[in-house]
């Protein structure tokens, strides 16, 4: 996310920081990613006004509100402490199925929200076989939903600072005479804090942006507003007035969060590092840990999908999955790829603690909290307003319009989706990039290495999991993507997301299992492949900081 | 980490040159279609008409607003041949943005359609309907007592009503054809009464609410009249058992007639393959065509006298349809949703 705070005071806030420093190339990046919400607000300054904002705020603004509010602060509670205390448990703790669980708690993000709010819908409504239950609907309902396939952002970013975290708070407040609990919340929870911060602004920024899963589950938020007077009302500019409502309650959400990390600089750790050890629980409670971890996997992403794939039984195949698999992966692996490099040229403008920089990454982090359709609709803005100036200059020089059409190919997809996930990927690749202290930087430069050197020798070893992350994470979100793809895709292009779509939206979840079942198998190997490699960034940390200090002569401080 | 990466990057770029290597060839006769529409009878019709002409049909499905928006954005680039949507409100505001041009008599057809499903100046058409009807509980409601939409306004019916979202384009459509017959006043009041009769907040979709009133959370819901078909028509015993719970009647305005919505079709303002386009659409009121539509998602035919083999639909029985002309409902749409949020349905 957009803060540049580290959580650590080694050094006075302008210190020179060795490694490339690309702020300009941040700025640059930031307006790219920023320009489709950019005509989305020229759209609302410029656009015609009529009374309808008068007749939405006397009829339904408050419920839009207040429903906005609930979903989001349901969808943060649950996120933050099931995700918290899954990843508490998994790197701190030896239990039964440890190994397959750092792994597969990070499943539901697979699973699209809507999909699983179809399937919960379908099970516990009055009809359905868990009618004891109370019926998933309302604020709370989707609130839930969002909490239970959102929460791996938390769960994700947390474990990875409790691994990395040194145990030498938490084991001193042990020594202190604090029991387990109050160890957790009084040391090890606060350096956790920006992460899980940054996980739950995630989470809030997607319940927000959503349509389909509030309006089936009936708790209309304001995108719900904002896509009726787009929809109903037949007004584009109203609805991206709408919009910057969004983007500005967005904004408030990102300040929190650099409070959130601005207050955790003063629980600063160094020193030498202990690796964490894990805890051998015993019988009873390796088995309770286990229980407790299948909760989350089994309602976020399980039980929906059972429930989907139960009426998958009587439903005919959906066809051309293979196809629309090898589509997804396609989509979905270059712009994880990109996105990733982005947010580590983000994460390095960041680290020179320029004001340029902050805001920069602010900016392009802003296009998250859109609803996917506006997002769409500035891309779609954008990209005629290009076309046209290309065709003007192609036809003075050539007589004829510019050869390619810019919508309707993979570039203007991938496009899209930098400008509306980067900031899913900067959050971890600068949650990845504070760890790596000043201290090994000037290590390094003290013993000859170049700015270049220093990050491919010294900081990639540390970071590349970060890094991975943050890939894994924008390819998930591709891979779920669903407005921008289809009005922007090429001709016969289906993907996986949008077949579930189209079958779910058109009432038939029976054959919206398959897919919705391919997406999650497919998001299944780059979640196990993150799960070893930051096991193995560990590693490789600690012998790093470890082969530094012995080379340097002395514990560096 | 270093091969994988580069071993991706070899990958997506290979696959990327293949995309692109796969343009259209100048030889194939083609139309562009984009299509708000997603349905079973779709793909079959598409490719009988492939197989008849030889023309090969491209694809693209998404939101009939976006589809509207990305036309408009293409400008006189856009490779739109037809625009399709599930809503005649969508294809009045595609008429408003200019993205239509007026097509021929298509060899007879167009003067075969009724007055009611068309544009007046040919500019659009509807080529499938869909009735939106009252689906009731046969063992707590008998079907004279919802025999107009308003019925399930009256105060009878308090707590037994299920509805679906105001966000849904039947139901907006609905009350824009309301408007249209009785006028904003009484389609207000009509609103308000079913809020204040709801049994519960709205949520879920069509089939939901079908599924609310067999379950007897409620008594009566409107829906479109295809979902209670599919159900009657299902392979799953469970949705046939729902369908057997319940019954659906085709109320009228109290001016007469029942309401229907269109899937319809344009000619975009600059579509490249406009033989083709024209030649697409007069199969697509063919009785090829237009016996998928009846048989496999079990909508109603546009053209009259068409022959197909569907019991459920039969069944059905004539009905008396609103002969307001459907270009009203896109006319009306904003003003219903208006009506929607100032009675507080959800």
């Amino acid at each position: 996310m957009a803060v540049s705070d580290a959580p650590y005071r080694a050094s006075p806030p302008r210190a020179r920081r060795a490694g490339p420093n690309p702020v300009w190339l941040a700025v640059a990046g930031a307006v790219i990613c920023a320009a489709p919400l950019i005509a989305v607000a020229a759209l609302a300054v410029f656009g015609g006004w009529t009374d309808y904002f008068e007749h939405i705020a006397r009829t339904r603004l408050t419920t839009y509100v207040v429903n906005t509010l609930l979903v989001g602060a349901t969808a943060a509670v649950i996120a933050g402490a099931g995700g918290t205390l899954a990843a508490w448990m998994v790197a701190r703790y030896r239990f039964f199925g440890r190994g397959a669980y750092e792994w597969l708690l990070a499943l539901p993000l697979a699973m699209p929200a809507y999909a699983a709010a179809y399937g919960w819908y379908d099970l516990t409504s009055a009809a359905g076989p868990l009618s004891f239950l109370p019926t998933v609907r309302g604020p709370f309902g989707a609130g839930l939903i969002f909490g239970l396939t959102f929460y791996p952002y938390v769960y994700l970013l947390a474990r990875e600072a409790f691994a990395g975290q040194s145990v030498e708070a938490y084991d001193a407040a042990r020594t202190l005479g604090c029991g387990p609990r109050s160890a957790f919340t009084r040391a090890a929870l606060p350096l956790a804090r920006p992460a899980i911060a940054a996980g739950l602004a995630l989470v809030v920024m997607e319940a927000l942006a959503d349509f389909g899963t509030v309006v089936h589950l009936g708790a209309p938020t304001l995108s719900v507003g904002l896509m009726r007077a787009w929809a109903g009302e037949g007004s584009l500019p109203d609805a991206a007035r709408l919009a910057l409502i969004l983007v500005s309650i967005a904004f408030v959400i990102f300040f929190l969060e650099r409070l959130m990390r601005r207050r955790a600089r003063q629980s600063a750790s160094s020193g030498r590092r202990r690796p964490p050890q894990r805890v051998a629980l015993s019988a009873p409670l390796s088995a309770l840990a286990a229980i407790l971890c299948a909760v989350p996997i089994l309602a976020g992403l399980v039980i929906p999908l059972a429930r989907l794939g139960w009426r998958a039984m009587h439903a005919p195949v959906a066809r051309g999955l293979g196809e629309a698999a090898w589509n997804t992966v396609l989509l979905s692996g270059l712009s994880g790829m990109i996105a990733a490099g982005l947010g580590l040229s983000f994460a390095y403008a960041l680290r020179t603690r320029r004001r340029r920089a902050a805001f920069a990454a602010r900016l392009a982090g802003l296009g998250y909290a859109v609803p996917g359709a506006v997002a769409a609709v500035g891309v779609l803005g954008l990209l005629g307003w290009v076309q046209g100036g290309l065709d003007d200059v192609w036809r003075a020089a050539t007589g004829g319009p510019f050869p390619v059409l810019l919508t309707g190919g993979i570039i203007a997809l991938v496009f899209a989706y930098q400008s509306r996930f980067v900031a899913a990927a900067i959050g971890p690749s600068e949650s990845a990039l504070s760890r790596v202290t000043p201290t090994l930087d000037h290590a390094a430069r003290s013993l000859g290495a170049k700015p270049m050197e220093v990050a491919w020798r010294v900081h990639w070893p540390l970071i590349s999991s970060g890094a991975a992350l943050a890939g894994l994470l924008v390819f998930v979100e591709v891979m779920k993507e669903l407005p921008a793809t289809m009005i922007l895709r090429p001709f016969n292009f289906n993907t996986l997301a949008v077949t579930a779509h189209n079958y779910a939206h058109d009432e038939r979840l029976g054959e919206a299992a398959l897919p919705a079942l391919v997406l999650v198998l497919i998001a299944l190997g780059p979640m196990i492949w993150i799960a070893r490699r930051i096991t193995r960034t560990e590693a490789a940390r600690r012998e790093a900081e470890a082969d530094l200090a012995e080379r340097t002569g002395a514990g560096w401080q | 980490m270093k091969k994988t990466v580069s071993r991706l990057a070899l990958a997506t770029g290979a696959a990327a040159a293949a995309l692109a290597a796969c343009g259209p060839q100048e030889d194939v006769r083609e139309v562009n279609i984009f299509s708000a529409r997603h349905y079973a009878s779709d793909e079959v019709v598409f490719n009988a008409f492939t197989e008849e002409t030889g023309i090969r049909v491209n694809l693209v499905e998404a939101g009939g607003d976006l589809l509207i928006e990305r036309v408009r954005a293409d400008g006189e680039r856009s490779p739109a041949d037809l625009i399709i949507t599930v809503d005649a409100g969508r294809l009045q505001r595609a008429e408003e943005a200019n993205l239509f041009q007026p097509v021929g008599d298509l060899g007879g057809a167009f003067d075969q359609l009724p007055d009611s499903l068309k544009h007046p100046e040919g500019l659009w058409f509807g080529f499938a309907t869909r009735a939106r009807v009252i689906a009731y509980a046969p063992d707590r409601v008998d079907p004279s007592e919802i025999a107009h939409y308003g019925d399930i306004a009256n105060p009878e019916f308090e707590g037994r009503v299920c509805a679906r979202s105001s966000n849904n384009v039947y139901n907006q459509s609905t009350l824009a054809a309301m408007i249209a017959n009785e006028g904003v006043e009484a389609t207000e009041a009509f609103a308000r009464g079913v809020v204040a009769n709801m049994a519960r907040e709205p949520q879920g979709g069509d089939t939901d609410q079908i599924i609310a009133i067999a379950a007897g959370e409620c008594d009566v819901a409107l829906v479109n009249h295809y979902y209670f078909a599919r159900l009657a028509r299902s392979d799953d015993p469970e949705q046939r058992a729902v369908a057997e719970a319940t019954a659906i009647t085709f109320p009228e305005f109290r001016s007469g007639g029942t309401h229907i919505n269109v899937t319809g079709v344009g000619m975009g303002a600059n579509a490249p393959n406009r033989d083709e386009a024209e030649e697409f659409m007069r199969f697509l009121l063919s009785d090829t065509a237009q016996r998928a539509f009846a048989e496999l998602t079990n909508e109603i035919p546009a053209m009259p006298g068409v022959e197909y083999d569907n019991d459920v639909l039969d069944g059905f029985g004539a009905f008396n349809a609103d002969d307001v002309n459907i270009s009203e409902l896109g006319r009306n749409a904003a003003e219903a949703q208006r009506i929607f949020d100032r009675a507080g349905w959800q």
